[in-house]
């Protein structure tokens, strides 16, 4: 079918194809003549490699820029009306944009190494190029048959599989035929922020970076005799240490300033994954920082293997998230985009590639490589689940086998007081903590791996008896939602260790150490750290169960001040040893402006529940505050007020005001209420912050109020609103995409932020009926009850049967039986009493609606049960007297910016000691750089 | 070390196999009252979602149908959240007592503009067309 369709960009779509076909040549001609040696021809293929994935990179922006909705790519996350600030976030919304921007770190970081020809470069870039030819071909967009290889970022809207073969993809003019094509789906307006045009390349960088030790580690473990390749696995680790770290805060950072889950880590799934990588990086690379010098290697194998697993969970990482095998247990949704085998295959192979280098040339690699064959057939055959386990089994066995025979081990154990042993111990614990934190997020993948063992795991369970094996064999486990028994419970106990040992091993040396000076000169950081404990706990209520929590305050503390310490005693002249102990510093604040700005976060809308109090005492609205429009609440220290809303762009935004409190001072002879009891005020005072603390020196009881005192009574307050003091716009986010957000409006000071986000504001106005009546409301209602309708009081006083002589002038028959309800409505200028009736004729009900115009609300009584004496009433409410209001939450984070400048830190010192370890290999060995 | 080491790990995954919840249906979870668990559904559209700020802003009532088909009343202990009448798929954390499931946590699967717009492709300009 030869159809010239009118409008469209082929070429430059065909040139696309083009490029990313040569990209995917290039790379697997680089693969080739590295792995055989010939390092210019790899050198010259990667670089052809390179610069055609930068073409791709570059058209695709310019399909951006020109609008092409014909490109499904485009029109699936590109609209007219998004500014084109946002047209990097755009790029990167998708998975083909995704893939594109991790090729590109790919491709820096490669260029980089090809700067310096040595011994390793050549066998570390056949890695990367073999990592490139798989990342490729996720974009290739070629179909065999159903099998789909990789996602065509050139893909035109009309070749799309899903809409093959419908009527409107056979004429030529469709893009000016239909309004649907003039304009794109749009990015979804959660992602049109500045964090995310900064958040994800940073991130990818740091996941990128992962590969470069990875590639180093092969190449060692192809060479086995020479270790050199640890000098530039080593820099580049650090260097990923900071990338990844900075890249996982800045996910944080995003999610505090502009998602509204409260806080800026919720232990996510797709948050742990990038996690994870990052702590086998930092324990790695600390094991590469114990070995570059050793002539003895110290545990070699775990060196080896916390590089490999580094980039591997980076695999996995992006397997879970882009595979949708999470699906509903995060809250970053990812849709299956039909790559997943493509997906798996990636990851396996490189699961596959680091265990057989780690044993050595031989039978037993052979021997693995063909039961993987076998395990391939047996998967292809449809067994995946059964051949998976298979796999994981061969992989173990091999770890276990090259871990005791293949790689070189020291039988001698280091001494105790050694940086070296410490730093063993620390990396340990840190592949604890990230082995925990990946079986917490890996729980939908177990179950997939329980389910075909499920008949096997119930019976073993019922023959031992075991609740442990059937609750397996329902493959059913889903994380917890009580965050300290998911992850806090076995994560602060392993942080509280290494973050000891990172305060107590940067004073040891290297081999042995005095320990007597160590320890002379730890007691100044233990002092600060348990000085500053000290305050902690009388600034802020701890509760005896947080234990572990304050342990891990006072470790952080120790660290923190351990590592200034040894800045300060460091000297002038020796700021290239700054880079350890600084990154040190920064990671020790981290921790601690996390772990006490998330503990002691003090949600101030708590149980505040203003006018409403004296009608429900069981009300209890929890975390959450609800506030009229005009009227002005205590909330902490604060006053809010609720002043009016407005709309700009997409977001509907509610402007509250913030006043501070002044006292409430009281005149002798004041009447208040405090539950539900009239007390006098015996002589003029401050009010205290609690009602029972004034309570017995300055307020007399009175059980029998007269008429004045009960008229005059007030709610009784501590304090009144002062001036005001600054104005939060939270707001929402209209979003028809994803659904209406709420996007929060914070506060910054130096040493706490106050946080408030709306949880329910309506957005679209009430349902009403042409009279502007909004939905009636049915209540059950005995003598004595009221509920506040809109602005009003409404109270039932009474019941009265209507006497025969009243029933004519109500306009009732004699014969009708009828019941009013003394019902008296009050609001603030004025208070009436109304009559509305029940009436039965013939045992019939009818129905009489009762309005009282001045409230704006209407009233029928539906039914009269005279056993329980209840009523029960519909209420309409008119639409000029209803009053907006907002649910809000507001929390106060203290010394939450202790996180971020523990971050800068980090993120400082870390590229400090990268620099500084650069140099140095370069003086010392100008013909082994990079 | 290398033993302690894989006595630790061994440790932690059992000390933390007790605080993973299990996703279940209502049934299941009626069997074992107060205890946490995961139910995933959808919601009842015929019944009404209740959410009135005015008497509890952190109160959303609803119903919602489990995997197996069975309904249940939904209290779900937060603010209503935006597009739950919309949501098509839902994930709930909680337990059950007295008959009704108490949910502290809640996930919702949306559907995006881009299905409803594919929806569009499909038909209407197809139809249009034709």
């Amino acid at each position: 079918m030869d159809i010239d369709y009118i409008g469209e960009w082929t070429l430059l779509a065909w040139t696309g194809r083009f490029l990313v076909a040569l990209a995917f040549a290039s790379a697997l001609a680089a693969v080739i003549s590295f792995l055989k040696g010939w390092n210019d021809w790899g050198k010259r293929s990667f670089q052809i490699h390179a610069v055609s994935t930068f073409a791709v990179i570059a058209l695709v922006f310019v399909l951006f820029g020109f609008h092409r909705y014909e490109f499904q790519y485009i029109w699936k996350h590109l609209n007219n009306a998004m500014p084109m600030r946002f047209i990097l976030s755009a790029f990167w919304g998708g998975q083909e944009g995704g893939f594109l921007l991790w090729m590109f770190w790919h491709n820096v970081l490669g260029l980089i190494l090809l700067r310096k020809t040595t011994k390793w470069t050549g066998p570390a870039m056949a890695t990367l190029s073999g990592i490139q030819v798989f990342l490729t071909s996720m974009i290739l967009g070629i179909y065999f048959g159903e099998f789909q290889l990789g996602l065509d970022p050139f893909l035109l809207l009309r070749d799309a599989p899903q809409y093959a073969g419908l009527p409107w993809t056979a004429r030529a003019d469709y893009l000016t035929a239909f309004p649907l094509f003039a304009d794109g789906q749009g990015l979804n307006p959660l992602l049109q922020n500045y964090w995310m045009t900064i958040h994800p390349p940073t991130l990818f960088l740091g996941f990128a970076a992962t590969s470069v030790p990875f590639a180093y580690a092969i190449a060692g473990l192809a060479d086995r005799e020479d270790r050199s390749w640890m000098r530039p696995a080593l820099r580049w680790s650090f260097f990923t240490i900071g990338i990844l770290g900075t890249g996982i805060l800045m996910g944080g950072a995003w999610a505090y300033e502009a998602l509204s889950f409260g806080g800026f880590w919720a232990w996510d799934p797709v948050e742990n994954s990038s996690l994870v990588p990052w702590l086998t990086t930092v324990a790695g690379g600390h094991l590469l920082l114990i070995n570059r010098n050793r002539q003895k290697p110290l545990a070699l194998f775990s060196t080896y293997y916390f590089i490999l697993i580094s980039f591997l969970l980076v695999l996995y990482s992006t397997f879970l998230t882009k595979s949708g095998i999470l699906g509903d247990t995060s809250v970053h949704s990812f849709v299956d985009s039909g790559i997943l085998p493509q997906l798996l295959v990636y990851l396996l192979s490189f699961l596959a590639l680091g265990h057989l280098m780690l044993l050595r040339p031989g039978v037993w690699r052979k021997r693995a490589l063909v039961a993987i064959a076998i395990l391939g057939l047996i998967c292809l055959k449809g067994y995946v689940i059964e051949a998976l386990t298979g796999f994981l089994l061969v992989l173990g066995v091999a770890a276990v086998k090259a871990y005791r025979k293949d790689i070189e081990r020291t039988e001698e154990e280091d001494s105790i007081w050694s940086r070296d042993f410490w730093m063993f111990v620390g990396a340990l614990l840190l592949l604890v903590s990230a082995a925990h934190i990946t079986w917490q997020t890996s729980l939908p993948v177990f179950n997939a791996f329980l389910e075909p063992w499920s008949g096997v795991l119930a019976s073993l369970g019922d023959s031992l008896d075991s609740d442990f094996l059937r609750d397996l064999s329902a493959h059913n486990l889903a994380p917890g939602t009580d965050l300290d028994r998911t992850y806090h419970l076995v994560q602060v106990p392993l942080a509280v260790l290494i973050m000891l040992g990172v305060g107590f091993a940067q004073w040891l040396k290297y081999k042995h150490t005095n320990m007597q000076v160590v320890l002379r000169k730890l007691f100044i950081p233990l002092l600060v750290a348990v000085l500053l404990t000290a305050g902690l706990l009388w600034q802020f209520a701890f509760e005896w169960w947080e234990l572990p929590r304050v342990a891990l305050l006072f470790a952080a503390l120790f660290a923190t001040a351990s590592n200034a310490d040894y800045i300060l005693q460091l000297g002038r002249g020796k700021w290239k040893q700054i880079g350890s102990p600084l990154a040190h510093v920064g990671f020790g604040l981290v921790i601690f402006g996390a772990v006490l700005s998330t503990s002691q976060k003090n949600i101030i809308s708590q149980n505040q529940i203003g006018d409403i109090s004296t009608l429900n005492e069981s009300l209890n609205n929890r975390e959450d505050l609800l506030i009229m429009e005009g009227d002005t609440l205590k909330m902490g220290k604060y006053f809010v007020s609720y002043r009016d809303r407005y709309t700009e762009g997409i977001h509907v935004k509610f402007r509250m005001d913030y006043f501070d409190q002044l006292p409430r001072v009281y005149a002798p002879g004041e009447v208040v209420f405090f539950d539900g009891m009239v007390f006098e005020a015996l002589e003029a005072h401050e009010a205290s912050e609690l009602f029972t603390d004034d309570m017995e020196d300055h307020w007399m009881f009175i059980p029998f109020p007269n008429e004045r005192q009960a008229k005059s009574a007030k709610l009784w307050e501590s304090g009144v609103p002062g001036t005001k003091q600054f104005t939060l716009e939270p707001r929402i986010q209209l979003n028809e995409q994803m659904g209406n957000a709420p996007e929060p409006d914070t506060r910054h000071w130096l040493h706490r932020d106050l946080y408030t986000h709306i949880k329910w504001g309506r957005v679209t106005p009430p349902e009403t009926d042409e009279e502007g009546w909004m939905g009636g409301r049915s209540h059950t209602m005995q003598v004595g009850d009221s509920m506040l309708i809109g602005h009003s009081l409404l109270t039932v006083d009474s019941l009265r049967a209507i006497a025969d002589d009243e029933k004519p002038d109500r306009g009732l028959l004699l014969k009708d039986l009828a019941i009013a309800a003394c019902v008296q409505l009050k609001n603030k200028t004025e208070q009436s009493n109304f009559e509305p009736l029940y009436i039965v004729r013939d045992s019939l009900v009818i129905p009489d609606m009762f309005e009282a115009e001045a409230f704006g609300i209407k009233m029928r009584i539906e039914s009269f049960d005279p056993n329980e004496e209840t009523l029960e009433m519909t209420i309409w409410e008119h639409l000029s007297v209803r009053r907006d209001f907002v649910v809000m939450q507001a929390v106060l984070f203290p010394l939450i910016n202790v996180l971020w400048l523990g971050c800068i830190l980090m993120a400082i010192g870390s590229g400090m000691a990268v620099y500084a370890r650069w140099t140095r290999d370069e003086k010392s060995n100008p013909k082994r750089p990079i | 070390m290398s033993l302690l080491f894989v006595a630790i790990l061994v440790g932690t995954f059992i000390a933390t196999f007790t605080s993973t919840s299990r996703s279940v249906g209502f049934a299941e979870a009626l069997k074992e009252p107060g205890e946490e668990c995961k139910i995933s559904g959808t919601l009842v559209r015929e019944e009404p979602v209740i959410y009135d700020p005015i008497v509890d802003p952190g109160k959303t009532v609803f119903w919602m149908e489990d995997r197996d088909g069975k309904t249940c009343r939904i209290i779900l202990e937060k603010a209503k959240p935006t597009g739950l009448e919309n949501s098509e798929s839902i994930d709930l954390y909680g337990s059950m007592i007295d008959g009704a499931f108490h949910a502290t946590e809640m996930l919702m699967k949306c559907p995006s503009k881009y299905n409803e717009s594919n929806h569009v492709l499909m038909n209407e300009a197809g139809d249009s067309s034709s």
